[in-house]
């Protein structure tokens, strides 16, 4: 186990290279700079600020320069925030996109796979359709309709919440709802897909003739397979998850990174687009070795795979 | 009961218990303890007055700086600041402020006029990088010291014969220059201490922030978290801090307005800058005293690159500008009491109101377009027009070409391009017909004409007319008001002959503000007096 | 246990008739009710929209005819759905926009479709050395944020439908590709491969005559089910403003336009809304009935 880490974590290398380089030659092709304004400063005002980020030398001495200081772990200075650092752009806006992504996590949990075992458990009856067709609405229903038809509902209309804002444990309620709807959907997908696979399986049958009833079936002996497709769906997708939503943030106004993310794409922010990219790309790894961990602990079949 | 009505019933009740209640409204609790709660646009990239560079970093600098002159909001007019009175000389070149004794940092330093000089040393530095340095060129030598030419600034006009004195000197009279003094590009910052966290002519120098961040101003700030708020409290070493009646201000920097409009309405908010056009008409209809809708110092407008056919031709500009309905735009698609824009400066800027204006005439814009070889739209080439992601101005784009479809029968292509892209496409005049805005930085009509001159930076048609820059540089040079109103006529005349640019409409704010908030009048600068400014809900 | 009831004696044996595994599958999504109800939503709506692209007069109006006079209006005798705040008839810029989306969903998934299988067998067939690095390849993909790519891309190229297709379908390919590898992988595995194999057919037939077939399960269903996620793409990137640009429309645009005035014009939403959740219910629970019946065992992936 400790060798299939390592070997893994060795691998990640060369992939944050790339995903390095890739970046960076895309971001600087871009038409359009940081320093495009509305208002024209003047052509020497506008070569000092080049100059003082270093943008006027050639491209390919930048991308050394760049890699450089990627290796010493400097993400560089923020272009849009000057006197702010990337590194501290992402310290102070990641633990909020972090939070809101565990909330939004365990919302989907909790509504998806009780909507999933339970359809399962009843499969084709109205127990199954009208739970799984709720489900199916953070599927339908994008992110930035769903958000401002709650916040209508409930904090404008029934003024239980604050329409925006991320300072009271209330104001938490909303967002994870908004963001978590979405994942809850294919939760209760899979785990209806998976839990039926188990519960139609031989060992289901005899415990259910030994006279079990439904809750010991399904949480004592489907539950580690039946969440075996979940587990594989949920790894990479919670990297996203926690590394922020842009739409939820916007229309909540939650100070989280994935604002941070998009925003430095429109404004040509290279550092903040190269610091965040790396960010997102190492807990996408991350989470796919957790999720691989996970999944060889639940299935021990898988481990004399490959 | 089996596992599914468990289940379900759990989860409903967690989920009514976490909902329920109601709340004291944010805006309430503000009444309470003077605390100002409103919305600003946006995230400022920074709170050094020098640097930061748009309408919300002033905003915030206006609460933490005090310039040598301030403006009430109610009239415009001028009022000592820093300064508690200023001479000028006959010649009108040299301004002399006499500085208030009482003046101080927020760290207890009194404030000279050698703090300003070192301030002013700072933004004409080249290494700096300052957007606004060049609101400091009527200076003398300024824009030379700024664009190196020189590097001895004991040669810029600026000089502090004792600590209390400050003496500005000008290369040739400009009567708006005290306009030019209430902009943050003059306001002083405390060198002392910025030096203390790294060399003053870095950019990037984090002085700005909460603990840290010294000022002249009214306030001082308290707190800044990014994209979550600013908090900003009294300063009590303020020299005028008695009458000072708000203890806090919370600036809120939603972007999205649709969500600030929501705020709003659920009590967080004391007011929002700026609601969108839908919203705008819902307010004015059914909550007409929590809206109020001024025009500002601001024209819409569309670029024609003269270098490029068909719009090369004079008279398929006329053509095009004068095919098409201001006022239907204004009311039915801005619907904010947007006033259509016959001419290049908004009316009674400083007191003056060009004399020609275009005339919307689709015969006569028919005729012209026949004239230029394309009767009735045949063989019209297509011709695009550019203009960024935005709803307003897809809305008003859409509008247009179909103006022009119907009225002259030309097919007019919309190219929507991403912001910096759009940008980057006007700056190297690679367009043919592109959205613009110009919003002025201090009342004169100069801060309008001056970006349609040859080498002016904001051009970008194309365009250069000899006369035009003449008689600008004429203007520029002289104290007379008289006589530069007189060219400025002359010039906006020929500007709206040649065309180079469509005026459309004059920007209005439509402002949502809650009662309680006194103090705040509405003027052409959207700038706030928060020293006058403060809560007292209504009776009822 | 089934006790069958048989009839004593001998009784003249019916044959039953034998019925191929395309027929199974079609007997059981017919009995699923929610996927049938999907693929008749679907098919209708595809209709109504392609009709209506080809006939742009259809309701009476364009979907870019402009009535600023008019102005935003509730649903009433002249126009069905109402009106936009530029006096656009809704139903008609409904059922235009309904035919760019659901281009757009079918291009784009057709381009990732093609991208994904083509590099999934490949790598499937393949094994060993070839197969891991294309997988890294995948993995690298996967780890790059999309948002910030397709930002890039639409940029980068300009905005035009066509290239919206591939920039979509470039960022789907990546879940079909691993899908059309696993299962390919799978199949090779499978006895009767090997026999194919022990019998002496050359590769090529190996191919084209056992293995495609069995893809052709997987394919379907995941292909109806990156329609879905192809349009809500599609959605979001309006909202970002980077989606269908004006005049033209799309449920993305649409619904974006209709949430930002949800509270004055609310049938804005409504129609456009409804009609989209109903297009993504459809294609999901089709797509789901489809995974039923070609008992595809999508949850192992």
């Amino acid at each position: 186990m400790l060798r299939f880490i390592a070997r893994r974590l060795l691998e990640t290398i060369p992939v944050l290279f790339i995903i390095a380089t890739v970046t960076f030659f895309m971001m600087h092709g871009a038409p359009g700079g940081p320093f495009d304004s509305e208002k024209k400063p003047g052509p020497e005002v506008l070569a000092r600020m080049k100059a003082h980020y270093g943008l006027d030398k050639p491209l390919f001495q930048q991308y050394l320069l760049q890699m450089k200081h990627l290796l010493q772990g400097d993400l560089g200075p923020s272009f849009k925030y000057p006197g702010r650092s990337v590194n501290e752009i992402i310290a102070v806006s990641f633990p909020v996109s972090l939070e809101l992504g565990c909330e939004a996590l365990v919302v989907a949990l909790v509504f998806g796979l009780a909507a999933g075992m339970v359809a399962s458990l009843k499969q084709n009856s109205a127990w199954d359709h009208v739970p799984m067709s709720l489900a199916m609405a953070g599927l339908c229903v994008p992110t930035f309709v769903m958000g401002p038809l709650l916040i209508s509902a409930f904090a404008i209309h029934m003024d239980w919440f604050n329409a925006a804002g991320w300072f009271f444990p209330r104001d938490r309620v909303l967002p994870a709802l908004t963001l978590g709807a979405y994942y809850a959907a294919y939760v209760a997908r899979l785990t209806r897909g998976g839990f039926l696979e188990i519960l139609n399986q031989d060992y289901i049958r005899t415990a259910r003739a030994k006279g079990a009833g439904g809750a010991r079936i399904l949480f004592k002996h489907a539950l580690r397979g039946g969440i075996l497709p979940v587990v594989s769906f949920l790894g990479p997708a919670v990297a996203g998850l926690l590394t922020g939503s842009f739409v939820v943030e916007t229309i909540f106004g939650i100070p989280g990174l994935g604002r941070y993310f998009v925003m430095a794409a429109f404004n040509r922010d290279y550092f903040m687009v190269m610091g965040s990219v790396l960010f997102y790309a190492c807990f996408v790894v991350a989470f796919n070795l957790a999720t691989d961990i996970v999944l060889v602990w639940l299935n021990p079949k898988l481990r004399f795979e490959e | 009961m089996n596992v599914p009505r468990k289940l379900y019933l759990t989860i409903l009740c967690l989920t009514i218990v976490a909902g329920c209640g109601k709340r004291e409204r944010l805006v309430d609790i503000g009444n309470r303890n003077q605390e100002l709660r409103i919305n600003n646009y946006g995230e400022p990239s920074s709170l050094d007055p020098q640097i930061g560079i748009g309408q919300l970093e002033h905003n915030v600098s206006i609460a933490l700086y005090e310039g040598l002159v301030t403006v009430d909001t109610k009239d415009l007019s001028l009022h000592p600041g820093a300064a508690e009175s200023w001479n000028i000389s006959p010649d009108e070149k040299v301004y002399t402020f006499h500085l208030r004794k009482n003046g101080r940092w927020s760290n207890g330093e009194p404030i000279t006029a050698r703090d300003f000089v070192e301030s002013y040393h700072r933004i004409l530095t080249p290494a700096l990088a300052a957007q606004y340095s060049y609101m400091l060129y009527p200076v003398e030598n300024a824009e030379a010291f700024n664009t190196g030419k020189i590097t001895n600034f004991d040669e810029v006009g600026f000089k502090a014969p004792d600590d209390y004195t400050l003496q500005v000197t000008l290369h040739s009279p400009a009567p708006y220059l005290l306009s030019m003094v209430i902009h943050e590009s003059w306001f002083p910052v405390p060198i002392s201490v910025i030096k203390k966290y790294g060399a003053p002519d870095d950019r990037t120098n984090p002085w700005a922030r909460p603990g840290t961040c010294v000022g002249n101003g009214p306030f001082v700030l308290k707190e800044w978290t990014m994209n979550s708020h600013i908090l900003v409290e009294k300063n009590p070493t303020y020299w005028d801090a008695q009458n000072v009646r708000l203890n806090k201000i919370y600036f809120d920097p939603t972007e999205d307005e649709d969500t600030a409009e929501r705020m709003f309405r659920s009590g967080q908010l004391h007011g929002i800058p700026q609601a969108s056009p839908s919203k705008v008409a819902f307010y004015r209809k059914n909550k007409p005293n929590l809206i109020k809708v001024y025009p500002i110092l601001a024209i819409y407008f569309y670029k024609f690159n003269v270098t490029r056919p068909p719009v090369n031709d004079k008279r398929v500009r006329k053509a095009l500008t004068m095919a098409i309905d201001r006022r239907a735009i204004a009311d039915t698609i801005m619907r904010a009491g947007e006033e259509p824009a016959f001419f290049f400066t908004p009316p009674n800027t400083g007191g003056y109101t060009c004399q020609t204006k275009l005339s919307e005439d689709v015969a006569e814009a028919r005729r012209l377009l026949a004239e230029a070889g394309y009767p009735d739209g045949r063989n019209f080439p297509k011709v695009e027009v550019l203009f960024n992601i935005m709803q307003a101005h897809k809305a008003v784009a859409e509008a247009l070409q179909q103006m022009w479809k119907k009225n002259l029968n030309v097919d007019i292509v919309l190219h929507n391009e991403e912001w910096k892209v759009y940008l980057d496409s006007m700056m190297h005049t690679n367009y043919s017909m592109g959205r613009a805005g110009w919003v002025g930085d201090y009342v004169d009509p100069s801060t309008f004409l001056d970006t349609m001159t040859t080498d002016s930076g904001n051009n970008e048609t194309g365009w250069s007319n000899a006369e035009y820059d003449r008689l600008i540089h004429l203007a520029s040079n002289t104290g007379d008001q008289a006589a530069r109103y007189a060219a400025y006529q002359k010039a906006e005349a020929i500007l709206l002959d040649e065309m180079p640019v469509m005026p459309i409409y004059f920007y209005t704010i439509p402002r949502l503000i809650l009662p309680c908030v006194r103090g705040w009048y509405p003027n052409v600068l959207d700038t706030y007096n928060f020293k006058t400014m403060y809560l007292e809900p209504e009776e009822n | 246990m089934i006790d069958t009831a048989t009839s004593p004696g001998p009784e003249p044996v019916e044959h039953e008739a034998g019925s191929s595994f395309w027929q199974d599958a079609r007997h059981r999504l017919w009995m699923n009710k929610l996927a049938v109800f999907g693929l008749a939503v679907v098919s209708i709506l595809g209709v109504l929209c392609f009709v209506s692209y080809l006939c742009p007069h259809l309701t009476g109006y364009t979907y870019e005819q402009q009535n600023l006079a008019l102005g935003p209006t509730p649903p009433n005798h002249a126009h069905w759905l109402g009106t936009d705040p530029l006096g656009r008839d809704l139903l008609a810029r409904l059922l235009y926009g309904g035919g760019i989306s659901l281009m757009v969903g079918l291009y784009a998934t057709g381009v990732s479709l093609a991208i994904g299988v083509i590099y999934g067998a490949i790598a499937g067939f393949a094994g060993g050395k070839a197969d891991m690095v294309m997988m890294r390849i995948i993995d690298i993909l996967y780890a790059l944020p999309f948002v910030i790519f397709v930002i890039l891309i639409m940029v980068f190229f300009g905005q035009s439908i066509k290239l919206m297709f591939i920039a979509i379908g470039a960022v789907e390919w990546l879940t079909m590709a691993r899908i059309v590898r696993g299962q390919v992988m799978a199949i090779k595995r499978q006895e009767f491969v090997e026999a194919a194999h022990a019998l002496g057919l050359k590769r090529r037939r190996i191919i084209f005559r056992h293995i495609v077939p069995n893809l052709l399960g997987p394919i379907i269903v995941y292909a109806t089910l990156t329609m879905p996620e192809v349009i809500l793409l599609e959605s979001f990137l309006s909202f970002l403003g980077l989606g269908v640009q004006p005049p033209h429309s799309s449920w993305g645009v649409l619904i974006k336009e209709g949430a930002e005035v949800m509270e004055e014009y609310p049938w804005l939403l409504i129609y456009p809304g409804a009609v989209m959740a109903l297009t993504l219910f459809s294609l999901n629970f089709l797509g789901d009935g489809l995974r039923d019946a070609l008992d595809v065992r999508g949850s192992k992936d």
